[in-house]
């Protein structure tokens, strides 16, 4: 099947919907029956571009050759009453929250094509049916094509309701069409934010304190005034950017620039002092939010034939798109125009306005691919920035774009997190009560400034709070401990890190019942569970259970995020160098429903690259207030030859949308530790592995 | 929501004019600004201009008390905002009667939440 991903440098004012029939907000039909389906939220390699255009397409009925997608102009979005909705691709909900009204957006316009045709006709419309972008009348044969009958249709009233498929009848979507954008990758015809090019454009480097929190005192800019190339030295608040004819000489002269910052206090600040910060939250009797009660904890305890206790313990992270942050901005007349990557080009388009002081219909976003995602371009610190820039620039477009190293050291960074645990097994090994304490940062609280509901952040305890097992007594603890470290939504947020704890803890309580890990997560999951339902399809996919060549071991999770549920097996060695060989893992996926299942198994094999190098080597460390780690020498990532083969098992129970971009992540880690365990006797409680002694085969 | 500072008091649309950007890309500093038509004299003035969040945990955000000598009847200030939501600026008038106007602002979170909304 085709498809095709309309992208260039357009700006709105020639947007299809001047020259082609709109029949609503979503679905464009040109003379020549081109569709033109609009996509509000962002495409960064999850495929949803693609997923969300089939689900349209479907309810459509069009010929699938004949789409293109568009992206929603953010101007467009905010002249015309926010009439796409949300636009951010964040929380793996782009999908599950947008499949309702996309799908009603397709049949919708689909009955006012069927419409104008019947009115054309004059039959009743009940008696007209449509099958790729073609209209036909069933009693007289008579076909027309919707690029036919698209300017009637877009001037009649929209049906009030509209049935939607049931997924059993899909033709287009649930099927393995090719993404979109892919041929423009390949041939390099796609634009990243870091490709904008304008005539007469600049470039701008930046330097942040190196210091969390710190500020700008000075800046010598005659140092580098007289420098080949630069332009411009501009000291703003908490940074300073130097603008020359090219972006070499605009980073190289920043080099050499003076900068007195005010460290605020905080060049003290190292990993072990945020250690014993997040170690005094463990103990503290106060500032500690009760997450979930279930029964009597204490009770459970004092009944238990054995009591396990463990603390675990995950590391910081950062992003590390591989496009660093970038914006090209350049403001002219009042009006502004905004070239960048980013996750919610509403919320750039809002920051646009907010930072240039213009009224919001001044403001143009202009899409590019973004270069990894992640969680990072949500905020919009870099698109204030560019902005910024270009206001002291005005009328001369500006590319500002961070170093590798700029970007490392100032991330919003996946909390780091220290748990306690404890749990109490009855004489069958069964758990009779389960504690655990969080001590971590709330990203809700620090980065959203939001308030919590109870002094609890849902993301802080995820996967404790919500954990299936039945367990008769448990208590969840929050204690909020906020280091000056700024914290961030990463790829899966808190299950990113905590099935890692709970899963290799309950793996702990398998060996200490002994028992099988599987049979007795079973033993303690409701059979009604979708956990126990992914869990079981997963471990046949593995054969779990059956026999394996000497000194290959296995490991088993189970998880739910975003939505979704997910399992994985891993099957693996290790020689005597502590080398890891992973011979196989298997991830297992219920997502309800599944729009793309070539997707699906794309998105779960780049969960587990972005998860083995998280786990294995991932971690960001602060000495005197700053970040140790700067670039892929010393943050070292997951290289084509060390990549297991991974392989996906979709296991849609139907009758619900769950996620795809995060909750595949989730199980990676507990399972490959869990394996590590059956390898070596040697039970992992904190990540990366590296610090363990353990590389990669 | 206004019975607090009102007291059951009539509040009438007009006079007051709120302005808020629509669209807020996070709510931490979100500024706006709030002007009442009001000759400020010691017989017609403006008392308080008070302004109240809709989903905030602490519902009246801020007071700012005026008197005659206040010359103009307008503030200018920075918010943070719990959401998207209405924000209403309620006007206090020396003759006991209150005026006032609200904005709609769309807080665009770009949050990897679990939940959906």
């Amino acid at each position: 099947m085709g498809g095709g991903f309309a992208f260039g440098f357009h700006l709105p004012a020639v947007n299809a919907q001047n020259v082609a029939p709109e029949i609503n907000a979503w679905v464009v039909i040109r003379p020549d029956d081109t569709v033109i389906i609009r996509y509000a939220r962002s495409e960064m390699g999850q495929g949803s571009m693609t997923s969300a255009a089939q689900l349209v397409a479907e309810e459509l009925e069009c010929d699938w050759n004949k789409v293109r997608v568009e992206y929603a102009d953010t101007n467009a979005q905010v002249r015309r009453k926010r009439v796409w909705g949300d636009m951010a691709a964040v929380g793996s909900r782009t999908i599950r929250q947008s499949q309702d009204y996309l799908r009603k957006a397709g049949a919708t316009a689909r009955e006012m094509l069927i419409a104008a045709a019947a009115k054309e006709w004059d039959v009743p419309a009940a008696e007209c049916t449509a099958s790729s972008n073609v209209i036909t009348h069933g009693l007289s044969s008579r076909k027309t094509s919707f690029g036919k009958v698209a300017a009637s249709a877009a001037k009649l009233e929209p049906p009030k309701e509209v049935t939607l498929k049931d997924p059993k009848e899909w033709k287009i979507a649930g099927k393995p069409v090719k993404r979109i954008e892919i041929p423009d990758i390949v041939t390099g015809r796609i634009r990243y934010g870091i490709d904008a090019q304008l005539p007469g454009m600049v470039y701008a480097a930046i330097a942040q304190c190196p210091v969390f929190g710190g500020k700008v005192k000075s800046v010598d800019a005659a140092k580098v005034q007289g420098r080949r190339g630069v332009i411009k030295v501009l000291p703003m608040q908490d940074f300073v950017a130097v603008v020359a004819d090219n972006w070499w000489r605009a980073k190289e002269a920043l080099k050499e620039l003076p900068i007195g910052w005010d460290f605020g206090g905080n060049d003290s600040v190292s990993s072990e002092s945020i250690m014993k910060f997040l170690r005094a939250g463990l103990d503290d009797q106060s500032d500690v939010m009760v997450a979930k009660r279930i029964g009597e904890l204490e009770q459970g305890m004092t009944g238990a034939a054995k009591v396990l206790e463990a603390e675990y313990f995950t590391p910081y992270l950062a992003h590390v798109t591989l496009e660093p942050q970038t914006c090209t901005a350049v403001i002219k007349d009042g009006r502004v125009d905004v070239w960048t990557s980013t996750q919610n080009a509403e919320a750039t388009h809002a920051a646009a306005v907010a930072t240039a002081g213009v009224p919001l219909e001044n403001v143009y976003v202009h899409r590019m691919q973004l270069g990894g995602g992640f969680g990072r371009r949500a905020a919009q610190d870099y698109t204030r920035q560019g902005v910024q820039i270009a206001k002291a620039m005005e009328g001369t477009p500006v590319k500002m774009l961070w170093t590798r190293e700029e970007d490392m050291q100032h991330d919003n960074y996946r909390p780091a997190s220290l748990v306690r645990l404890k749990a109490g097994l009855d004489a069958a090994g069964n758990p009779v009560a389960w504690y655990s304490r969080v001590s971590a940062p709330s990203i809700i609280a620090t980065l959203l400034k939001l308030p919590l509901k109870e002094g609890i952040d849902p993301q802080a305890v995820a996967s404790f709070a919500d954990q299936p097992y039945s367990i008769p007594n448990v208590r969840i603890e929050y204690a909020q401990r906020n280091p000056n470290v700024p914290v961030g939504f990463w790829r899966t947020v808190g299950h990113s890190q905590n099935p890692f704890v709970r899963e290799c803890f309950v793996d702990e309580l398998a060996h200490a019942a002994g028992k099988d890990p599987y049979e007795y997560r079973r033993g303690i999951l409701p059979a009604s569970t979708k956990e126990s339902g992914v869990l079981e399809a997963t471990a046949k996919a593995a054969g779990w259970g059956t026999s394996v060549p000497a000194g290959v071991h296995r490991g088993i999770a189970v998880t739910e995020a975003y939505g979704s549920y997910a399992a994985a097996v891993a099957e693996l060695s290790v020689n005597d160098k502590n080398a890891v060989d992973i011979k196989r893992l298997v991830l297992g996926i219920d997502s309800g429903h599944v729009v793309n299942p070539d997707n699906v198994i794309a998105q779960m094999q780049g969960s587990a690259v972005f998860m083995l190098t998280a786990m294995f080597w991932g971690e960001i460390t602060i000495k005197d207030g700053r970040v140790e780690q700067s670039n892929f020498h010393d943050h070292r990532m997951m290289r084509l030859r060390e990549m297991p083969k991974v392989e996906v098992v979709l296991a849609p129970s139907g009758g619900f949308w769950g996620g795809i971009g995060e909750p595949g992540q989730a199980a990676i880690a507990p399972a490959i530790c869990n394996a590590l365990f059956a390898a070596t006797g040697r039970r992992i409680r904190s990540l990366p592995l590296k610090n363990h002694g353990f590389d990669i085969a | 929501m206004l019975d607090p500072i009102t007291k059951g008091a009539q509040v009438k649309n007009g006079r007051v004019k709120l302005e808020l950007p629509v669209l807020a890309d996070n709510g931490n500093s979100v500024s706006m600004k709030v002007s009442v038509e009001s000759p400020m004299t010691e017989a017609d003035h403006v008392r308080a201009i008070h302004l109240i969040s809709e989903r905030n945990p602490e519902t009246r955000m801020a007071s700012f008390h005026l008197g005659p000598r206040a010359g103009s009847a307008q503030i200018a200030s920075r918010v943070r905002l719990a959401g998207s939501q209405r924000v209403v600026a309620l006007a206090e008038m020396s003759d006991g009667s209150f005026w006032m106007d609200s904005a709609n602002v769309v807080v665009t979170l770009s949050a990897c939440m679990d939940e959906t909304g």
